[in-house]
């Protein structure tokens, strides 16, 4: 126990005492090559507290983190809706699979990044391109988790299931659809960083608010340390998603700690 | 289905065909309505011509495209050339580092903890929103795109590495102690191989990551390559470039990683003899 709290110090003072040359490393750096191309830590603080302080683009940047969430969180909960029983249909039913498999399989490789440029041709340039990307990114992750989750459920449980008796409908829903949820569950946490990823990318190609579009601004601004601090605010919200996910799962699903 | 295939096998060759007739025949016939309704959508003019053209329109232009350079400025080779030449830069620059970085972290306490906290700092930033930094930085030529795409492909390179050399079954490494290695002679001899599937799987990890990031890339700042393909035939509202483009960058990926998994079966097999 005493040996366990050493070595969990240990690696705080190493954790701190990197940081502590990380930062210096950065100072040199900038003072080498000017901050214009670099700006120091303390110019990257000051310019997150001129940042939170004022509004860039008309809008504060609570109200650019707002966006941002309100794209991502809509399209996601879409995507879970509608990619969860599909990729439940697609591991149960033969018929369905054999349908539905080819154009699925024809369509996954594409990057969903790739759709960017049809998704303006299609929707515009409000929020419906953005919505629309982020959809296809978790989508296929949802799909794709549910869908293995299903495809290796264990057959001997199948089986018992069915010699106790068991109608088709209770072996759905009984053994195969919680026999897959440790596969769907890690599909939640990929599909939630995929989603943050495209709606970055997707402000990224054109918006006009959002986070995407702080760093973006940063650099038609020529003004690294915006483009430092969005960068960091964008790694803190993605920490906080996935967090929270995390968070909410123990909440759902409490036999889940007992699994790991 | 998996008695149809097996008699399929033993089959004669008319009847085997017959087999994987009746195995395929509903994605077959799937594809086919899929394929049908979009045609219909098009040509019923359900949706303008600016926003999609019906498949067999898509096809001639793919065909045409391979020695067409309009409208886009280069003809699909070139374009599938640049991007995969930038996105094979990026990752194998990323194995060279990712990998025995994440080794060493996984093997030498000491750069695991001087290593680890500034890596887990930064990884929640996506690749992505370095793009435009990179761009200050580096302009909008091949170094920044490729210093992106090395910072995607990267990530999963140290990670899966890391977690493969912990993974190393300690009964072999007190083996190999017993027999008198050293620290550098347990790494290289037992840790680094017993990590090797593991490298793999972050391997092809890495290769999906350079792909997309790729993609994001030239959708920025390209004046060639499948994403700038895409993008000008949005900037033209031709819907049937960006198809052409969208489905070479999904063909170009698969065949990226089937090739990689392809030399990961052949190493593995290599290694099991």
């Amino acid at each position: 126990m005493a040996n366990a709290a050493a070595a969990n110090l240990k690696e705080k003072i190493g954790a701190v005492f990197s940081f502590v040359i990380f930062l210096a490393l950065w100072q040199v750096a900038s003072m080498a090559v000017g901050s214009e191309a670099l700006p120091s830590p303390a110019d990257v603080v000051a310019k997150a507290q001129e940042m939170y302080t004022s509004q860039i683009g008309g809008k504060s940047m609570w109200m650019h983190i707002y966006y941002s969430l309100r794209r991502v969180v809509g399209a996601y909960l879409l995507a879970a809706v509608t990619g969860i029983p599909l990729g439940i249909a697609m591991g149960w039913n033969v018929k369905f699979r054999k349908i539905a498999n080819p154009i699925f399989e024809l369509l996954r490789p594409i990057p969903p990044i790739a759709w960017i440029p049809i998704a303006i041709l299609w929707l515009g340039i409000g929020e419906g391109p953005k919505i629309f990307i982020c959809y296809v990114g978790a989508f296929v992750i949802f799909v794709m988790n549910t869908y293995t989750g299903m495809r290796y459920t264990d057959h001997l449980l199948i089986d018992a299931a069915r010699t106790f008796g068991a109608t088709r409908r209770q072996q759905l829903f009984n053994v195969a659809i919680p026999a897959s949820l440790p596969s769907i569950f890690a599909g939640v946490q990929n599909a939630m960083s995929m989603a943050w990823m495209c709606v970055l990318a997707a402000e990224l190609v054109g918006a006009r608010e959002g986070v995407g579009f702080i760093i973006i601004q940063g650099m038609d601004l020529n003004n690294s340390p915006m483009i430092i601090v969005g960068m960091i605010t964008i790694g803190l919200i993605g920490l906080f998603l996935a967090v929270s996910l995390r968070y909410l799962e123990k909440l759902l699903c409490p036999w889940r700690r007992e699994l790991q | 289905m998996s008695t149809a295939h097996a008699s399929a096998l033993e089959a004669p060759a008319t009847s085997r065909v017959k087999g994987y007739w009746k195995e395929y025949n509903s994605s077959v016939f799937s594809l086919l309505v899929f394929l049908l309704i979009w045609e219909l959508v098009c040509r019923l003019g359900f949706i303008s011509r600016f926003q999609l053209v019906p498949p067999s329109e898509v096809i001639v232009v793919m065909i045409e495209k391979f020695w067409t350079a309009p409208p886009d400025g280069a003809t699909l080779f070139t374009h599938i050339a640049a991007s995969m030449t930038l996105a094979l830069v990026g990752f194998c620059a990323a194995v060279v580092v990712g990998v025995p970085l994440g080794l060493l972290m996984g093997w030498y306490k000491p750069v695991m903890v001087l290593v680890r906290p500034l890596f887990d700092a930064v990884r929640p930033i996506p690749p992505i929103a370095w793009i435009p930094l990179a761009i200050l930085w580096l302009g909008i030529g091949i170094e920044a795109k490729a210093f992106i795409i090395w910072l995607a492909a990267f990530v999963p390179c140290v990670i899966n590495s890391y977690i493969g050399i912990k993974l190393t079954n300690p009964v072999l490494i007190r083996v190999a102690r017993i027999y008198g290695a050293s620290n550098w002679e347990t790494f290289i001899k037992i840790g680094v191989p017993s990590a090797v599937p593991m490298i793999f799987t972050g391997l092809k990890l890495s290769l999906n990551a350079a792909w997309t990031t790729l993609v994001a890339a030239e959708l920025l700042a390209a004046s060639e390559g499948l994403g700038y393909m895409i993008q000008m035939g949005r900037r033209l509202a031709r819907p049937d470039i960006i198809i052409v483009g969208m489905l070479t960058i999904g063909f170009t990926g698969a065949l990226m990683s089937y090739v990689l998994t392809k030399i990961e079966s052949r190493i593995a097999s290599s290694r099991r003899l």
